[in-house]
């Protein structure tokens, strides 16, 4: 399976934040989306998610045979860089909310219980109020009900960057783990994160994305060319960054 | 100290300026034409700073004039039975005791402080001693020509008039320097709009001591005032070296500011905080219930604070004003004919009644703030059935909320008719209690619905939408003037019944039709 990217084209009045971006992504891997600040990476998650409505272009899933569909909302998991979770629900209210909602559409569900053993959340915490919950613990339980839905594309935009090193450690893993079956594109400005965990880097930049070729390049050149990749571009203005 | 006075001006207008440009560029069809640069633009600057000299120029003046006009002069006509000229001065003295702990400058924690002391790191004593002389001018200068045209008028001597500008400013720093002192002393950080519970009760028997004893004849003689003035100047000058030697400013500034002021980079928390706040931890709180029928029960009950409880409150304060109105009917037989005729044609009145009520903001807030703006993140949210599926609980939850105390007032408003002499054609009773319904179900769709249908917020929660506060302001508009308004009951009433039922209709098809598309969260 693959997600397609064609001419995706985005502008704030006259500012032009994504201008024919195309792109083709295969499910299985870690895609590490690399650009400066203000280069638009947000925007372009958002008119993935849509969230916000793109000047021209498309993008859409093409299957193992070659079939086109359109990308439904259901396929669509997205992880921000301020977690999200609704404040007056514990967590055990808001997964069984979230299970009910989804009844029929979850492969084989577990029990409560089963899930937060995965993802380490301590029982003492599963019956608190979200809104109590420390930024990294949110961050889990964001993840948990994205992995749980079972995304055809997983987009995390700078989702780590503020984590402490064990959770950020215990997040890495289970995005490798369960990275099959999907495309996951990770949006970061972290360099040595993205080398880390991600199997390729896309850069956006100027409005367009790229690939970066390793090639036989060693762990030092791969990152002198993605940072000479990245220098070509000028430098961005605040107004686009408020755009972000 | 020109320096920093032109500097801190400089500032406040840029910021003056850039605020009217930016409500300007809310309003939607302009939105599209005033470009981004707008911000840059020179002419446009140059009319912004105009504006911010006139602003100025009209608080040196207006509101000290408003000031007198109401407070001081306009309540003091009311008072026949003390001298004139003694209870002007009385009111005003006391006021100014009053006025010199709430209204400060220096305690004062505003957004061109914090800009200048902490974000652009101007020297802290130099901006606020500077600052606080300039608004000392102001005070004195304001106030000299109406305590001159007031207090003549009331038959106060000139000299008395001339000296009262600077008893004000001497109060003012008086206090300042007591508060400074204060925090010397014990670190405690003034500031004038988090006053203490003691400040509070002060502040309170200064006000009724600036009223009540005029009102009962007995005002401080002439000769005390004049000996109350001329103390109060001393206290003033003896205060200026303390004020003007004062070396923690900076240290005094960031406290005061980091109090109440941690939100100005982010406006949106105070907002956020105050919302989630609204959320009851109460670990007992359950449902049986399962899907968006459990969410939306949690959050209900969850939020019982600013929805059941306050209805309940409401509605328990309706119910008293009803017994009241009955026990007065009660007692005064001959009001009830007046009473009848007021009741056959204040219907229009109770629109804006129902709108002050409703809880259908704070609802939206709510559910945007501690719900929403979070689980909109989520794609299964957003889709179209589940998004019509939630608005449908939701409504029903919202609507039945408002009808607490739109039934009592209804219901009450039936009552009082009967019994202030009834009415030729019964039919009023129920259009009475129908309408009042109405109107209270009008508000609950009426605010869901654009809600769902502009969603204003962004995730940062800021309203991002011109068009919802230009919604929010005409529905503000209308209320009022239909309070205006005298119509009788028949005539409204089918009106308003029949408005609310089209309204109904035509929210929810549009809900259905437009909602799985505008219902996200803005970029």
């Amino acid at each position: 399976m693959q997600f397609v990217i064609e001419h995706l084209e985005k502008r704030y009045e006259k500012k032009e934040v994504l201008r024919d971006a195309s792109f083709a992504f295969d499910s299985g891997k870690i895609y590490g989306l690399l650009g400066r600040n203000g280069a638009g990476k947000t925007t372009l998650f958002n008119c993935i998610n849509r969230d916000i409505r793109s000047d021209g272009g498309s993008f859409y899933l093409v299957g193992d045979d070659g079939a086109r569909r359109e990308l439904q909302a259901q396929d669509v998991g997205y992880v921000l860089s301020t977690p999200t979770v609704p404040e007056f629900l514990t967590a055990r209210e808001f997964l069984k909310f979230f299970l009910e909602i989804n009844e029929g559409k979850i492969r084989s569900p577990q029990p409560l219980d089963v899930y937060f053993d995965r993802m380490n959340i301590a029982p003492e915490d599963r019956d608190k109020l979200l809104k109590d919950y420390s930024h990294g613990m949110k961050n889990k339980m964001q993840m948990l009900v994205n992995l749980i839905a079972e995304p055809t594309l997983f987009l995390l935009d700078e989702p780590l960057t503020s984590l402490d090193v064990v959770v950020a450690e215990e997040m890495k893993a289970l995005l490798r783990h369960q990275k099959a079956g999907r495309v996951t594109i990770f949006s970061t400005h972290l360099m040595d994160l993205a080398l880390d965990l991600c199997d390729e880097i896309v850069l956006l930049s100027h409005g367009v994305l790229s690939r970066v070729d390793k090639a036989n390049l060693d762990e030092e050149g791969f990152k002198e060319k993605i940072i000479a990749a990245l220098q070509a571009e000028e430098p961005q203005g605040a107004q686009e960054a408020g755009h972000e | 100290m020109n320096k920093t006075l032109r500097l801190s001006f400089s500032l406040q207008n840029a910021y003056r300026v850039n605020t009217i440009l930016y409500a300007i560029k809310q309003i939607p069809l302009l939105k599209r034409l005033l470009p981004d640069s707008l911000y840059a633009c020179a002419g446009l600057k140059i009319f912004g700073q105009v504006l911010a000299v006139l602003w100025e120029i009209g608080t040196f003046f207006l509101g000290k004039f408003l000031y007198f006009l109401t407070m001081v002069v306009g309540v003091g006509v009311l008072y026949e039975q003390a001298p004139t000229e003694a209870a002007f001065a009385h009111i005003l003295i006391f006021l100014t005791f009053l006025g010199a702990f709430l209204n400060t400058y220096l305690f004062n924690p505003t957004r061109d402080k914090y800009y200048a002391v902490i974000l652009l790191r101007m020297d802290a004593r130099a901006y606020a001693l500077t600052n606080y002389f300039y608004s000392l001018v102001k005070v004195v200068v304001g106030f000299l020509p109406f305590t001159l045209l007031f207090g003549l008028l009331a038959g106060a001597p000139v000299w008395l008039c001339l000296l009262l500008p600077f008893f004000v400013a001497g109060c003012k720093l008086a206090v300042a320097a007591a508060s400074l002192w204060d925090y010397e002393r014990r670190g405690n950080a003034p500031n004038e709009n988090k006053l203490s519970r003691i400040g509070w009760s002060i502040g309170g028997v200064l006000f009724l001591a600036a009223y009540v004893p005029p009102a009962l004849g007995w005002v401080l003689p002439l000769p005390v005032s004049a000996g109350i003035v001329l103390l109060g100047i001393l206290a003033g000058a003896l205060s200026l070296r303390r004020v003007a030697r004062f070396a923690y400013y900076r240290q005094m500034m960031q406290e005061m500011l980091s109090q109440s002021l941690q939100q100005v980079d982010a406006a949106k928390t105070a907002a956020r905080s105050a919302t989630a706040k609204a959320i009851t931890a109460d670990a007992r709180i359950t449902s049986r219930r399962k899907g968006f029928e459990y969410l939306n029960d949690l959050f209900v009950k969850r939020h019982r604070k600013i929805l059941w409880q306050s209805a309940q409150r409401i509605a328990l304060v309706c119910l008293g004003l009803l017994v009241l109105a009955l026990l007065a009917l009660y007692l005064y037989p001959d009001a009830r004919s007046g009473i009848n005729e007021v009741l056959l044609s204040f219907l229009p009145y109770f629109v804006f009644i129902l709108y002050a009520i409703n809880r259908g903001t704070g609802f939206t807030q709510a559910l945007f703030m501690n719900c929403d703006r979070s689980l909109l993140t989520y794609s299964f949210y957003k889709q179209p059935g589940m998004v019509l599926r939630l608005f449908a609980i939701r409504l029903r939850g919202i609507i039945a909320v408002n009808l607490l105390p739109a039934a009592v007032i209804g219901g009450g408003l039936a009552l009082l008719l009967y019994v202030s002499g009834g009415t030729d054609n019964p039919l009023n009773y129920a259009v009475l209690l129908v309408s009042i319904l109405c109107m209270s179900v009008f508000f609950s769709v009426h605010y869901l619905t654009i809600y769902y249908l502009l969603q204003p917020y962004n995730a940062g929660t800021e309203i991002k939408s011109g068009t919802y506060r230009l919604v929010m302001m005409a529905t503000y508009l209308v209320c009022f003037f239909l309070m205006q308004l005298r119509m009788s009951i028949l005539l409204f009433g089918a009106m308003c019944i029949a408005f609310c039922v089209l309204y109904c209709i035509a929210a929810c098809i549009l809900v259905y039709k437009f909602a799985p598309r505008t219902f996200r969260l803005r970029a």
